[in-house]
């Protein structure tokens, strides 16, 4: 994606200076270009994700800005200053690692304490902002403790604390919820989001599940291959994605092949979608935004049969096998008249609202 | 209830693989091979014989050489030098043992595989070999003399060999790499996030090396210590060769006592005190590593 289109994706805080800024950053390893001419944001206090399928760079990105990797060229500021000459240890960035690599040798206050000893910080006031940062992590009463006689859930927190405690200018965290069950994933998201809007830090997280890229952050930089793909908000990634990449990443996407004549793509049921595109294209047709019918009612977009059926909590999801044997795949509430649909039976498909499908240029 | 014949049976039972069966082998080895001459170690220790042609013709229990040898001056000075050299030996080799293996944890794949071959190859060499090569280096007119005399920094050769520093010399570069290798263990397993995340917090290469790697190389450490003294507290060629046939450490004292004086209950004697001493220094190094290990014993969750 273009230097613009990162540009324009900032409006709105581009006013302010960020306090991350990425410009063109290369990083090659051997032959393989694994960051390339990547270039981001982050403004003071929000939370940026970098999202991506695995091995596209994110990691390599953030190990470049905590200063672990050096790019092979382009700049890396932190408010404003080009930090690539500054060595790790003297940058104000603190990193939550996926592992957590909490000190095995060290009791949890120990471990919190660890920065502060480091920057010769008087023994008392190391007390007072260990046990600050414990209960801002609510592990008030953990101090003796050992890394190993935690759970999942409360070394992450640990290793929060020991960041934390040091007031860093920005906080990274990569994948810092993949070693946990998928329930307290869901809380310690929202507990995390909190914590780091409460603290004002301006975060930059790294995972590669849209849902968790969704729930945490103001704004989203999709990732592919070494680029950033798009930045945004997560409105604008999921309801205004600018390639079908991003589309078909930020909540699969069906795609329906149709023709674009004079700035509209008709749909099969007579309603049609804006675009700025002529001749093929490719539109994207989001799971929920198409209505499951009985067959022969209203004007239908496209007849066919369920294949397969999916409970994804309250919701209900289907694969429909339409003509020539394309699958669109549909998610909806699970109601009484679609409860009693099941594999085999015959559905037909309409859009909800076409106004929420973008054409793309064909694959 | 089992229907198979007793001897199937114990045979099932002898070859499963479970319960004791697996460590008879070795527990006979090490019966024939320690137990048995540890009894008869004992034995001469604790009695008055009286040796006839090289059999014992007579024995009777006596404390009698105990009591001598712990009256000895000899003794006393002879094991001092002992534990001074053997202690002497493990700080240097821990000293330059470390870093190598700082190196090692450090170092890229070549660098590994470089430091690797240069720990395990001495080890295939003689120690006999390797200490008559300190002869050729340190002596009078060997390598180091040559080069200082031709640099002009010394006119008449140095007297090097056949002192106590000569013996220490060859010792840590004898036992070095039994140090190296347990410490290698440990670096090969250490987690280099950790590392990173020290760094993160602040700390400089020094206080992740102080904080961080040295601590959890304690273990290594513990073990390479422990075994570095036990061999250099019971070797008696380095200091034979090295030290000038005059060097009396412990172990030279008990092949004299056995092999020239034929004094047998007062070699048995001496290697006992010699191992009591051994396992009283092993017991302290154990405490040392236990005291710094504490968190690998925290009740797990
Ligand atoms: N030190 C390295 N040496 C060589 N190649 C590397 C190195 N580190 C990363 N790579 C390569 O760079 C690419 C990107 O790696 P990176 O770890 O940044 O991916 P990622 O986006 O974090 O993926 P994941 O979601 O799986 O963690 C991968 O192809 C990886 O193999
Ligand atoms: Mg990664």
């Amino acid at each position: 994606m273009s230097e613009a289109g990162v540009l324009s994706s900032t409006t709105g805080a581009a006013q302010a200076a960020p306090v991350v800024a990425i410009c063109k950053a290369v990083k090659r390893f051997g032959g393989l270009t694994v960051l390339d001419d990547c270039s981001l944001t982050a403004q003071e206090g929000e939370i940026l994700t970098l999202l991506g399928p695995s091995g596209c760079g994110k990691t390599t990105l953030l190990r470049c800005i905590a200063g672990f990797l050096t790019p092979d060229s382009g700049e890396i500021l932190i408010d404003g200053r080009d930090t690539i000459p500054v060595p790790v240890n003297r940058r104000s960035v603190g990193v939550v690692f996926q592992s957590y690599a909490l000190f095995p040798h060290l009791s949890v206050a120990k471990n919190v304490a660890y920065g502060l000893r480091m920057r010769a910080t008087p023994a008392a006031e190391i007390a007072t902002r260990v046990k600050a940062a414990l209960a801002t992590v609510s592990l008030t009463g953990f101090e003796e403790r050992y890394p190993s006689q935690l759970s999942g859930g409360q070394q992450q927190r640990v290793a929060i604390a020991r960041v934390l405690v040091l007031e860093p200018r920005v906080l990274l965290l990569d994948e810092p919820f993949n070693a946990l069950d998928a329930k307290l994933r869901g809380t310690m998201q929202m507990e995390m989001r909190h914590l780091i809007k409460r603290l004002g830090i301006t975060a930059v997280f790294v995972t590669h599940d849209q849902e968790e890229a969704l729930t945490m952050s103001d704004r989203i930089a999709v990732m592919r291959a070494g680029r950033i793909e798009q930045l945004g908000t997560p409105e604008e990634i999921f309801d205004r994605p600018q390639s079908a990449y991003v589309a078909d990443f930020v909540g699969a996407s069906n795609f329906w092949e149709g023709v674009a004549h004079a700035g509209r793509v008709a749909l099969p049921d007579g309603q049609s979608v804006a675009t700025a595109l002529d001749g093929p294209v490719r539109v994207m047709l989001r799971p929920h935004n198409l209505v499951l019918r009985a067959v022969g009612g209203e004007a239908a977009a496209w007849d066919g049969t369920i294949r397969f059926r999916r409970h994804i909590g309250a919701l209900m999801e289907y694969e429909i096998e339409v003509a020539g044997g394309r699958m669109l795949r549909a998610v909806a509430l699970r109601d009484d008249t679609i409860a009693a649909l099941a594999g085999g039976d015959r559905v037909s498909l309409g859009v909800r609202d076409a106004a929420a499908c973008v054409a793309f240029p064909p694959a | 209830m089992n229907s198979k014949p007793l001897h199937i049976r114990l045979f099932d039972e002898v070859f499963s693989g479970t319960g004791i069966w697996p460590a008879v082998p070795a527990i006979i080895v090490l019966t024939v091979v320690a137990v048995i001459p540890f009894g008869v170690l004992l034995s001469l220790g604790f009695s008055d014989i009286v040796v006839s042609r090289g059999v014992i013709v007579s024995q009777e229990l006596s404390l009698r050489h105990l009591a001598t040898a712990l009256a000895d001056p000899l003794y006393h000075t002879t094991f001092q030098r002992s534990i001074t050299l053997a202690l002497t030996t493990t700080f240097f080799c821990t000293l330059l043992g470390f870093p190598v293996a700082y190196l090692f944890l450090i170092g890229g794949p070549w660098v590994r595989r470089i430091i690797l071959v240069l720990t395990i190859a001495p080890i295939l060499t003689s120690g006999i070999v390797r200490t008559y090569a300190w002869i050729v280096i340190l002596g009078g007119r060997g390598v180091v003399n040559g080069v200082l005399m031709d640099l002009g920094l010394i006119s008449a050769p140095l007297r090097i060999i056949n002192t106590p520093w000569a013996v220490v010399i060859g010792m840590v570069q004898i036992h070095l790499p039994i140090m190296i290798l347990p410490l290698i263990a440990v670096m090969s397993r250490h987690d280099r996030r950790l590392d990173e995340a020290s760094a993160n917090l602040g700390a400089s290469r020094l206080g992740t090396l102080r904080h961080v790697i040295l601590p959890l190389s304690v273990p290594g450490l513990g073990t390479g210590a422990s075994l570095v003294f036990t061999l250099s507290y019971t070797t008696f060629v380095v200091p034979q060769l090295l030290g000038g046939g005059n060097y009396l450490n412990a172990a030279t004292m008990i092949y004299e006592q056995v092999v020239y004086s034929l004094e047998w209950s007062k070699g048995a004697v001496t290697a006992m005190i010699l191992m009591a001493t051994c396992l009283i220094v092993l017991a302290l190094f154990a405490w040392m590593t236990h005291l710094a290990t504490g968190w690998t014993r925290v009740a797990q969750r």
